[in-house]
């Protein structure tokens, strides 16, 4: 160490388990110090047999500088105590499994942590399971699938998956749990839509599904009521053991929302009582279920392709669309033009963004420059970057709280696993 | 002096105008009171004699005069003239009064003589021009006044003696009267002999009425009467005055210090400087100097200024006027140097021009040139525009000729060289169809009717029509009735039909087959009729077809020229149609022509239409791009050059002002195009971006394939189509590669 080098007072804290808990006491450290030196002095105050990464915050924020740099930025005085509160970093994922498709995966929904799904151009969805073996494909569309919801499931054995496609209609699949490989056939059509369905979500409640299309209208649908269900379950097996390929039940939608003036291209049914949707037309919407009436719109400067809700409370509205900006936009303040963080990184469009379902922090990105970004909302600066597909990347989701999926124009189906995470 | 009434008053002034600022108190004085007068002149006269006493007390007088005019000094010389008026006024003022009495009477009889008209008008001549003659003068009537008979003095005394009032009569030798004075001429007669104003009624000695109101005013002024002192030369000052005539005869005071002149001085010091004026008033401005002789003219110059062989034969290659008028040469000594052949010539010409030459200065204007552009708004204020590219449709294997945006913008359609239209998803870059057309796609155009998703391809010969299948099962059906070839109803009668609606021979679609190359497709608005240009066709170049009846007609007789592009006006029924150097402007439910524009382009390359209908731009082949407002004028509101190369394509943005030019020199030039619904304010337009990214393709040649021209392709970008909602542009290049512009 430089004799000359100035030192500043740093105490650590954590909230972290007892195992991983350091003295209390300020510590004199060199300037220069980044997050890998001080996540260092932590592994050896621990004396820790494998070194674990750690990240540090400050202020709320994670430290992406050196000591005298955050000094600077923040003002503060050389003799002041830094507080630094560190925290498990999150390690670069890892390559799980990669698996070729057909054609370009548009879509894939990673809900139940007991499978996989995925949609193509191919007009194919399927269901892969976690050891990366292929379940079920849903055989029944005419034309590219463009996103996939899941309903939850009537009964242990299948669950209820919603596909939207660009063949103009919506399609319920009951898609079994059990590792099996079978082709599927719909058991219920949504028609309605007079152009491509752009998007697809599925209530909490899992009885409606609202659907988002080119012809710039909000579908609402309902699943089924329970007894209507086992009729049609019934009939559907007769059907089935007929092998009349018409005799898929009809639904049509009980409403429909125009206010949007463009292609609706991402929904999200976060709870029962409200829809948020974003379109081409700049501005996402939220909608009263109930009432059918739109409570807040907001407008952006771009096209928005991707939305997800998320952060404390389901406040923050993450928006992706015609421009390599990730746009965090919070709804409780209604009226706002700017949204409250713009976290730019990517080099092309954004194609998907998701909160992750536990952490209100750790969001993800896809963009068509190929790359798969995670973000942590206290720092500018992603996390992790994953060079993920060779061509555009054009969906990606949480699967099972540490795995990301990823489809896309290079045909592949991938897996990535962040390891290990302790999401707060 | 201001008061001219006063008599004595003006007998001064009269004396004392050539005196100095000293004579003025004595005038006051006088004017202020006659009183004072006598006062007066006895102080001047003590003051003239202890002036004479001083310069007895010295020993030279005159010459202490003699000396102090000797001096040429400027201080000198004022001091003396300051003593001399001294002198002088004291004995000014003493002869003025003394003349003073015989003036008043002067003034009078003149005063007297104006206020009787004469009888006489012979004027003021000597009297004695009459002396011989019976008359004396003329009347007003012109006639001759008679001289009165002389009387003899015995007469004249007796006539006297006996009249009472004789002795107040005066003679008029002027008019030859006798005039009897009146008893106001004899008082002021009698007034004036005593000294007094002539006329009693002047009071020059009123009571002084004070103006100003003294109670309580605390003001300064003092009522004081003037001090006499303040009328006296002072005695002081005269004393010291003599003093310091003393102390310069004595050379006590040195007035002036011989100016020192400076031992070094600038020889050429004041050559920079410009004497604005010279002393006859002219401007003058300076020969230009001669250039100083460097370096290299020395007889000896340094090596680096003596130019090599190569560089001497390099002068002969240059024009006269560039070429070095002296060439450096070096000599062993200065003896070696001849004579200068040019000296003579050039002192000549030097000469000639500092005195031929006229000289005049140059004013230059002090613009700022940033100030005479118009003041246009700035890029940044007016987004969104496409700026960046961020999805490319790769796919095709020629280049890509023509491209066309379906009306909700979900779909681009493409048609390229290598045969073969695609169908893309605009939002992934997809491609979701491709027909292989079996010959060069010149043109593709989608149906701008939303309802009716039907494209129209332009290949080689024919016109092709498909459905893209993207429309919902209720519009696939009508779109199948529609592309479905109607039986011909009326069998072939005499007039066989223009062209043949048949059955696309491997796709589901219609064929229109023409005579000639089909270059340019267009629909109309409303999506039911669209026009075919073949610009080979002569009087069949332009055809318009209907969808829904399956019929063509051909509206023009004949074309002014080569048919370029047509369009249809977006809500009216008007077509526009562009050959090489106009664009007409045709009312197809008049069926006459309407307006004729006259572009001034060489030629008119492609066309688009705002969508209000009455702003037309034009690309042409002479990379010129030119706005039309044709509520304006028939001619170009703006043209602008802004390519390098020919331009291929310009497009309007359906809601957003905005408009794009494509050209060969591989660059796509966005602009600001604002149509104001103001009548009164013209167009707005300001460059935005340039966009450049394509790559440079192979310029296919205008083969002759099948005895038929086929239009050369361009090797830059050949056509741009905005995004029909987003303020996006489409660019496909010859380098077979669509780009999306995004803002």
């Amino acid at each position: 160490m430089d004799a000359g080098e100035r030192q500043v007072q740093v105490r650590f804290t954590t909230r972290l388990g007892s195992d991983l808990r350091v003295e209390a006491t300020a510590f004199s450290l060199p300037v220069h110090l980044n997050r890998y030196g001080l996540s260092q002095i932590i592994n050896t105050l621990l004396a820790l047999d494998s070194p674990r990464p750690f990240d540090f915050l400050f202020d709320g924020e994670l430290i992406r500088t050196t000591l005298e740099q955050l000094y600077l930025s923040k003002n503060l005085s050389a003799e002041s105590i830094l507080v630094l509160e560190y925290i498990l970093a999150v390690g670069p994922p890892e390559l799980q499994s990669s698996q070729p498709e057909k054609d370009w995966v548009s879509a894939v929904n990673g809900v139940n942590p007991s499978l996989i799904l995925s949609g193509s151009y191919d007009s194919f969805a399927r269901a892969w399971f976690p050891d990366g073996t292929c379940g079920s494909v849903l055989k029944g569309h005419s034309d590219a699938i463009t996103s996939i919801a899941v309903a939850g499931s009537s009964n242990d054995t299948d669950l209820d998956v919603i596909t939207s496609s660009k063949d103009k209609t919506l399609r319920l699949w009951k898609v079994p749990l059990k590792p099996s490989s079978s082709t599927l056939s719909s058991v219920r059509i949504f028609k309605g839509h007079a152009a491509s369905v752009q998007c697809v979500a599925a209530s909490p409640s899992n009885t409606q599904v609202c659907s988002g299309s080119w012809d710039s209208t909000i579908k609402l649908w309902k699943i089924d009521s329970e007894d209507e269900d086992n009729e049609d379950e019934q009939a559907l097996k007769k059907r089935k053991l007929d092998g009349a390929k018409q005799s898929i039940a009809q639904v049509t939608a009980f409403t429909t929302h125009k206010e949007h003036t463009q292609c609706v291209a991402a929904l999200e049914w976060p709870e029962d009582r409200y829809i948020f949707s974003a379109s081409w037309d700049h501005s996402f919407r939220q909608w009263d279920v109930e009432t059918s009436i739109n409570t807040l719109t907001m407008t952006c400067s771009k096209a928005l392709h991707c939305l997800s809700v998320g952060g404390e409370g389901s406040s923050l509205v993450a928006t992706g669309g015609a421009d390599p900006v990730l746009r965090i936009w919070d709804t409780r303040m209604p009226g706002t033009v700017v949204p409250v963080l713009q976290l730019t990184s990517h080099t092309s469009w954004i194609s998907a963004c998701k909160w992750h379902r536990q952490s209100p922090k750790h969001l993800l990105t896809s963009s068509y420059d190929g790359t798969v970004k995670m973000w942590d909302i206290r720092s500018k600066v992603p996390l992790q970057t994953v060079e993920a597909h060779k061509d555009k990347v054009l969906c990606a989701d949480w699967w099972r709280e540490d795995t990301v999926v990823t489809g896309g124009a290079d045909c592949e189906f991938k897996l990535f696993k962040y390891t290990p995470i302790e999401w707060l | 002096m201001a008061a001219s009434d006063d008599d004595a008053l003006q007998v001064l002034s009269g004396d004392d105008q050539d005196d100095g600022a000293y004579s003025s108190d004595f005038e006051e004085e006088e004017a202020d009171s006659g009183e004072e007068e006598a006062d007066l002149d006895e102080e001047e006269g003590d003051f003239d004699d202890e002036d004479e006493e001083d310069e007895d007390s010295d020993e030279e007088d005159g010459a202490a005069d003699g000396n102090v005019e000797a001096n040429d000094s400027a201080n000198h010389e004022e001091i003396r003239e300051a003593l001399l008026d001294y002198i002088g006024n004291g004995n000014a003022g003493a002869d003025g009064d003394e003349e003073s009495d015989d003036r008043e009477a002067a003034d009078e009889s003149d005063s007297s003589e104006d206020e009787a008209p004469p009888r006489n008008t012979v004027g003021e001549i000597p009297l004695e021009f009459y002396k011989d003659e019976e008359h004396i003068g003329y009347d007003r009537a012109g006639r001759k006044l008679k001289k009165q008979a002389r009387k003899d003095q015995l007469d004249s005394f007796l006539d006297r003696s006996d009249d009472p009032k004789d002795w107040h009569k005066v003679y008029d030798e002027y008019n030859d009267e006798y005039v009897e004075l009146t008893k106001e001429e004899m008082g002021m007669i009698s007034r004036i002999r005593q000294g007094k104003l002539p006329h009693a009624e002047v009071d020059a000695y009123q009571p002084y009425v004070d103006w100003f109101d003294w109670d309580g005013k605390g003001h300064p002024l003092s009522n004081a009467p003037e001090p006499k002192r303040r009328f006296i030369p002072s005695k002081w000052e005269a004393k010291k005055v003599v003093k310091l005539v003393r102390a310069l005869r004595k050379g006590w005071i040195k007035l002036d210090k011989p100016k020192e002149k400076p031992r070094f001085y600038l020889m050429w010091g004041d050559d920079l400087k410009v004497n604005e004026k010279t002393a006859n008033g002219l401007a003058y401005i300076p020969a230009p100097k001669a250039k100083l002789p460097g370096h290299e003219e020395s007889y000896n110059p340094p090596v680096e200024y003596i130019p090599s062989e190569e560089e001497i034969n390099s002068y002969q290659l240059m024009y006269e006027e560039d070429r070095p008028k002296f060439i450096p040469k070096k000599f062993d000594s200065l003896r070696h140097v001849p004579a200068y052949a040019e000296f003579i010539k050039e002192i000549f010409e030097r000469c000639l021009d500092l005195y031929l030459c006229p000289r005049t200065r140059k004013k230059r204007l002090n613009i700022d040139p940033d100030s005479l552009l118009p003041k246009l708004p700035k890029p940044k204020d007016l987004q969104p525009y496409p700026t960046t590219c961020f999805l490319e449709y790769k796919g095709h294997t020629g280049a890509v000729s023509s491209i066309s945006a379906d009306p909700t913008g979900e779909w681009l359609l493409s048609g390229s060289r290598d045969g073969t239209v695609r169908v893309w998803e605009v939002q992934t870059g997809r491609c979701k169809k491709v027909w292989d057309m079996g010959g060069s796609v010149f043109c593709v155009a989608w149906n701008p009717n939303p309802a009716l998703p039907v494209v129209a391809i332009a290949v080689s010969n024919d016109v092709v029509l498909l459905d893209p299948e993207v429309g919902d099962e209720e519009v696939q059906l009508n779109i199948a009735k529609l592309l479905a070839v109607q039986p011909s109803t009326s069998e072939p009668t005499e007039n066989t039909p223009l062209i043949g609606w048949k059955r696309h021979d491997k796709l589901r679609g219609i064929q229109l087959s023409h005579q000639q190359n089909v270059v340019r497709v267009s629909w109309h608005n409303k999506g039911d009729y669209f026009v075919s240009v073949s610009p080979d066709g002569n009087n069949r170049a332009v055809l318009v077809h209907q969808l829904s009846k399956q019929q063509s007609q051909n509206p023009f007789r004949k074309h002014h020229g080569r048919v370029a592009d047509v369009l249809f006006h977006p809500a009216r029924p008007f077509m526009f149609v562009a050959t090489k150097m106009h664009v007409r402007v045709y009312n197809l439910a008049k069926q006459e022509l309407s307006k004729k524009l006259i572009t001034g382009l060489q030629e008119i390359s492609s066309m688009a239409l705002h969508s209000g209908g009455d702003n037309l731009i034009l690309g042409s082949k002479g990379a010129k791009l030119c706005w039309f407002d044709m509520d304006l004028s028939v001619k170009p509101y703006k043209t602008i050059k802004n390519h390098k190369e020919d331009i291929n394509a310009v497009a309007f943005h359906k809601s957003y002002p905005l408009f794009a030019s494509c050209s060969d020199d591989l660059s796509t030039h966005v602009f600001h195009g604002m149509v104001y619904s103001d009548l009164m304010q013209n167009p707005l337009i300001v460059p935005l971006k340039i966009l450049h990214g394509h790559q440079k393709g192979e310029r296919s040649p205008s083969g002759s394939s099948m005895l038929q021209s086929y239009p050369a392709t361009s090797p830059g970008v050949s056509d741009i189509k905005f995004h029909p909602t987003q303020p996006w542009l489409f660019t496909a290049g010859a380098d077979s590669v669509i780009k999306l512009f995004c803002n």
